[in-house]
């Protein structure tokens, strides 16, 4: 991918927002890559880019689900609240991949989002405990072939 | 791989709090009761499986321009610099 900055000619000067986050778990499919770093590119809102630390080339395409399903209501298991040490809802950001199939396409998973400890910038893929009421491949409304 | 041979209506305990119970035996279906503390997930494989398998898709090896959203989520309100301590808030926790 390309880093976040030089994705448009016209992204203001202005370094995107960078943090790091650490899944100890990794992600399903993943489980040894454990550090990233968020990267949020105010063109590309409500899309981030959770970018693998050791390797800029990969990343994934990530998208804060309130922002684009205001009714959604990830049951987050006792124990996943315990893993992260999270103590109220507002510790918690949650963090859902975007599948980027083409141009005009995308979906998003929303039966196993990354939640991160607001505090500490741990995560982990949790697997809701309401999975069953939501789609791995959710489709996002997205606008016809954006110049 | 421990097997063990169960009929319909007994169970297997693990770890001395879950039990799995075979309630039923309809043809090749089996049904299977589970009774866990709270802090133990139990899932389908398949869900795993396909997690894992969104998430080999999800990938991303180069720059792919990301699409456009339509409708509110278009233009989300937000500060030009938002640090991750700073995005929205609103999941709900399962209750203890």
């Amino acid at each position: 991918m390309k880093c976040a900055e030089t994705i448009e000619t016209e992204t203001p000067t202005a370094p995107p927002a960078s943090n790091q986050v650490r899944l100890p778990m990794g992600l399903l499919g993943f489980e040894q890559i454990k550090d990233y770093v968020l990267l949020v590119n105010p063109a590309e809102e409500p899309f981030a880019w959770l970018q693998v630390e050791s390797n800029v080339s990969l990343a994934f395409v990530v998208v804060d689900p309130f922002l684009i399903l205001p009714g959604y209501q990830p049951d987050i298991p006792q124990s996943d609240v315990e893993f992260l040490g999270m103590k109220q809802p507002t510790d918690a950001l949650l963090l859902n991949i975007v599948t980027v199939h083409g141009p005009n396409h995308a979906t998003v998973n929303l039966k196993g989002p990354i939640v991160i400890n607001r505090h500490t910038h741990v995560g982990k893929q949790v697997i809701l405990a309401n999975a069953s009421e939501y789609s791995v491949q959710h489709p996002l409304s997205v606008a016809e072939a954006a110049a | 791989m421990l097997i063990l041979s169960r009929k319909s209506g007994e169970s297997i305990v693990i770890d001395g709090r879950i039990r799995v119970k075979i309630v039923r035996v309809e043809g090749d279906v089996v049904k299977v009761g589970i009774e866990a503390p709270s802090d133990v997930p139990v899932h389908r494989q398949e869900v795993y499986e396909e997690i894992q398998l969104s998430n080999q898709k999800a990938l991303t090896r180069q720059s792919s321009p990301l699409p456009k959203l339509t409708g509110a989520a278009a233009q989300p309100k937000s500060p030009v610099d938002r640090p991750l301590t700073q995005m929205s808030r609103k999941p709900s926790l399962q209750k203890p």
